[in-house]
């Protein structure tokens, strides 16, 4: 398995694993039980401090999502944390505030973005 | 482009045995300032870029951590020693490559390692030797008739063959490929636990896969120590139609005919507080954050 880092991007290379360990979870692309590379292999790969692969996967155990096994190093936990409300809302803001920049950007007054993400909420419910 | 007070946030809390302490350090060669009150405190295991403009004064900070310089003003401390009257003891804890290798031109590379291995208790020939066929440096080549990449490879073996505790590298892949770059962060981290490390480049995105702390310089002062992560995390850049109040979380401001371009800090100055008409909040990665703090 092989994570995606860009270590010239905006995100620090620490959210970027936790980030797409996330996704592939939430994806079914890693299962329970499946290992994660160790933190050696990912910093020689990507040429990258190990700390901060360290930290991302001691903030993935932290979060529920993945545990350590002796012997193995990390894999993914069995029962996957039920996450609450406050939890989940966490989960969804780096996504929002990607697209709050866009909108920005594009200088999309408030009142029409928040419209558009109704809509896409509302979309998603037929 | 105002610049508010430097601010300086102490990485960590302070500790009587951080590798590298400066102090209020200043230095100046006649009517040039070199370092105006620069201070700076280094953690054990932390892995520090030294950025700024060429003449901030990243060279003259690393030679007066090393000793090499006697800064008018300033308490120093390295590897808990004055650097001036370093013991053995820190020597051997201690790596330094310098901008321009020194090294003996009539040596061969053999004989350079074997030469200052001798001055080290801990020297790993066998580890050296590895490095030397890995790195393509012939080891019967005399020093005079490598090329500059050779013997900036050669001056970074002089300098890890003891696995120091800390190493201070100063400009040291200026001359590398990149393959050679990357080899030489993999290298950064070999085998040696709670290494710190403190490089000055210009490659800021080499820097940027490494680093844990950063460390901006401008016109011979610290301007920023932090985490690179909560940089990364909490610094942005704003377009706003009139001028931030200056203070605390506001770390430059420019304003152009039209509006201010500004760089937050957001766990000073929260987005809440921005006035209505601010557009453009952007993270930055660390060229674009030396752009704007450098400009």
């Amino acid at each position: 398995m092989l994570f995606d880092i860009n270590p010239s991007a905006a995100v620090p290379i620490y959210r970027q694993i936790i980030d797409q360990v996330r996704r592939m979870v939430a994806g079914g692309l890693l299962k329970p039980g499946d290992e994660l590379p160790s933190v050696r292999s990912v910093a020689a790969q990507h040429a990258v401090n190990p700390m901060t692969v360290s930290k991302a996967y001691s903030l993935l155990e932290a979060e529920g999502l993945a545990m350590r096994q002796r012997g193995v190093g990390m894999v993914i936990a069995q029962r996957q944390p039920v996450r609450e409300l406050p939890d989940r809302l966490e989960l969804l803001r780096p996504s929002l505030q990607a697209a709050a920049q866009h909108a920005r950007q594009l200088e999309i007054p408030m009142r029409d973005a928040l419209a558009l993400f109704k809509n896409e909420l509302e979309g998603d419910k037929q | 482009m105002t610049m508010t007070q430097p601010q300086l946030i102490p990485p960590l809390a302070a500790m009587s045995d951080d590798p590298v302490l400066l102090e209020d350090v200043t230095l100046a060669y006649g009517d040039i300032i070199a370092l105006n009150n620069a201070s700076l405190r280094l953690p054990t295991g932390s892995v520090v870029g030294l950025a700024g403009s060429n003449g901030a004064g990243k060279s003259s900070l690393i030679r007066c951590l090393l000793g090499l310089t006697l800064p008018q003003s300033g308490r120093i401390r390295l590897l808990g020693e004055d650097p001036r009257e370093l013991s053995d003891a820190a020597r051997a804890r201690l790596g330094y490559v310098p901008q321009t290798p020194e090294l003996i031109e009539w040596m061969k590379v053999d004989q350079h390692l074997d030469y200052i291995g001798a001055f080290y208790p801990d020297w790993d020939a066998a580890r050296v030797a590895d490095w030397c066929a890995k790195w393509d440096l012939p080891p019967r080549q005399k020093v005079a008739g490598l090329s500059l990449g050779q013997k900036q490879k050669l001056s970074l073996l002089l300098a890890l063959g003891h696995a120091p505790q800390l190493l201070v590298l100063d400009e040291p892949v200026a001359s590398f490929d990149p393959l050679m770059r990357r080899e030489f962060m993999r290298t950064l981290f070999d085998e040696t636990p709670d290494r710190t490390v403190l490089i000055s480049s210009h490659l800021l995105s080499d820097l940027e896969r490494v680093i844990s702390h950063l460390v901006l310089m401008k016109n011979g002062r610290v301007l920023l120590v932090d985490e690179w992560d909560a940089l990364n995390e909490n610094l942005r850049r704003v377009v706003s139609p009139i001028r931030l109040p200056s203070g605390p979380g506001v770390l430059a401001q420019h304003t152009g005919s039209e509006d201010t371009t500004a760089v937050i800090d957001t766990r000073q100055f929260p987005l809440s507080d921005l006035p209505s008409g601010a557009r453009q909040v952007m993270a930055m990665n660390l060229d674009e954050l030396f752009v704007e703090l450098m400009s």
